[in-house]
């Protein structure tokens, strides 16, 4: 057993801190899309929400000298639209651009790190299911299973949360209550696209897609774009914004039997999310109970109830329980998604979760805002990669 | 010759070969005696690259269920029932079941499997409660 207190706890925690956040006008761009326009493509979207994140941070776009591009556009052509010849750059997705901005910071290769990402997969019509979804074969069990009628992401959660949901005796209600709180915070988020009240009523109401998950089970598909400034942290200091600082990583992949679903539908994640949680408490310095928020890469709904149980904020079966009786919507314990996640502001692909975790950060939300908040907490489980990220102030 | 559907490796063709002939095979290493699906060059267990194809028994049991209440594709009409089925062998299958067993099925229950005509032309397996 290698001594983690070496390896982990002082690597990468307090080196650097996110200093600029800029987004697209996702519910006017929705609007628009459904009217049949296309405001931009991806690069576009990606090109306003840096633009913004430069103002944001109020540094010059020649003060850049790393960039991670989203999935969603090519590396060489993004950086020829930015103008940005960096001394180190990459592509990945939104935690792990946050992950290779503090690795780049703290090898010495870049200092201030862009991260941007623009996806018009709304008004391109992008597949996320069939068989050649996500471009086919890159992760095998999205597309393997398609001649027997699976053909969806969707579904694959489905399958997961009907075998938990038959584990421990959950209803459909149970799983209603994750739609109906983040609805609570959209609806006090002017940058959320779906802000219209959301009762339990009206969620059962809705038609199943993949039983048992029902349309508000599933996120958006909207055209947007985010983008992020990492900095270094004494540099960081100062900026004109107050530094939000990344207190701690960790990740631990699954990757045994992804394709035959046997982490997935046997663990849930499970051990993944349990050595995650051990290093990214033990870099940050807290536990579940010093977590603010918590925010959760929320494709569909399910991941909620593997992220409490995953992370310890409840016991093994015992998310249902913990979210009727501590409440994770507006006046809840334990808020969760507080901007209204992929499944009511935007699917940004986990990108809008790191501007919501700024935000609460820095302050002054309204009634959106949650109290005395020190330290969020990022989770995703995307194919069997656990990944977690703690920021605080 | 039937159509077949997309091989996303050179391992699929001797899988769905076997299922053309109504006998479903699986590899198995020599190794470590431990089946593989989907198909692949080497045993997650031992990293053997040696395999023997052999067929499977045909019984499971059930891990998960999905009812699509959507039409996704022109073989599946809604509602269609996927089952994900762990194999006596070993390994977890996603197949489907005639959507009337819906409301009947539960973990763990024991299946067989049988074999369908896929629209496209190739034989499927499929399964039914035992």
């Amino acid at each position: 057993m290698q001594d983690k207190s070496d390896t982990i706890d002082k690597g990468t925690s307090n080196i650097s801190g996110i200093v600029g956040v800029g987004h697209t006008d996702w519910v006017q761009d929705y609007k628009r899309v459904r009217n049949g326009e296309k405001p931009f493509d991806s690069y576009g979207y990606a090109t306003l929400a840096f633009n913004r994140a430069l103002l944001d941070a109020g540094i010059s776009r020649d003060e850049v000298d790393g960039l991670i591009v989203g999935p969603t556009t090519a590396y060489e052509r993004m950086g020829e639209i930015l103008n940005i010849d960096p001394r180190w750059g990459g592509q990945a997705d939104a935690v792990q651009a946050v992950f290779q901005a503090v690795m780049a910071i703290k090898s010495g290769f870049a200092e201030v790190v862009a991260l941007v990402y623009g996806n018009d997969q709304r008004s391109a019509a992008i597949q996320y299911g069939g068989p050649e979804a996500m471009g086919g074969g890159s992760f095998l069990s999205y597309v393997y299973h398609s001649p027997w009628g699976l053909t969806s992401q969707g579904a694959l959660y489905a399958l997961m949360f009907q075998r938990y949901k038959s584990m421990w005796g959950l209803t459909d209600r149970d799983l209603g209550e994750v739609s109906v709180g983040q609805r609570q915070w959209a609806a006090l988020n002017p940058n959320a696209i779906m802000r219209k009240p959301l009762t339990l009523d009206d969620y059962l109401a809705a038609n199943y897609i993949a039983e048992p998950l029902r349309l508000n089970d599933y996120c958006l598909i909207n055209d947007g774009g985010v983008a992020l400034i990492i900095m270094e942290a004494s540099r960081a200091k100062r900026c004109k914004q107050k530094p939000v600082m990344i207190r701690g990583l960790g990740r631990s992949d699954l990757n045994h039997h992804a394709t035959s679903l046997g982490p997935r539908l046997m663990d849930f994640y499970r051990p993944a999310q349990m050595n995650t949680a051990e290093q990214v408490y033990q870099a940050a310095g807290v536990g579940p109970e010093d977590i603010d928020a918590l925010l959760v890469y929320d494709s569909f709904s399910p991941h909620i109830f593997f992220a409490l149980e995953g992370f310890g904020f409840c016991e093994e079966g015992g998310a249902a329980k913990f979210i009727a009786d501590k409440g994770i919507g507006v006046g809840g314990q334990m808020p969760v998604n507080t901007s209204g996640g992929h499944l009511s502001e935007s699917y940004m692909q986990g990108w809008n979760h790191q501007i919501e975790a700024v935000r609460q950060l820095r302050g002054g939300l309204g009634d959106r805002q949650v109290s005395d908040c020190r330290h969020v907490q990022y989770v995703s489980d995307v194919a069997g990669k656990a990944m977690s990220i703690i920021y605080g102030n | 010759m039937s159509q077949s559907p997309r091989h996303y490796s050179m391992y699929d063709k001797p899988m769905w070969d076997s299922i053309q002939e109504g006998a479903m095979k699986l590899q198995r290493c020599p190794e470590s005696g431990v089946f593989r699906y989907p198909p692949g060059p080497a045993c997650p267990a031992s990293l053997s690259l040696d395999y023997e194809w052999v067929p499977v028994s045909g019984k499971g049991k059930i891990i998960s269920w999905t009812v699509f209440h959507r039409q996704y594709l022109p073989a599946y009409p809604a509602p269609h029932l996927v089952v994900a089925v762990q194999l006596e062998e070993g390994p977890i299958m996603v197949s489907y079941m005639d959507a009337g067993h819906a409301g009947r099925i539960a973990l763990d229950m024991s299946v067989t499997m049988e074999y369908a005509t896929h629209p496209d032309g190739y034989k499927i397996p499929k399964f039914r409660l035992s």
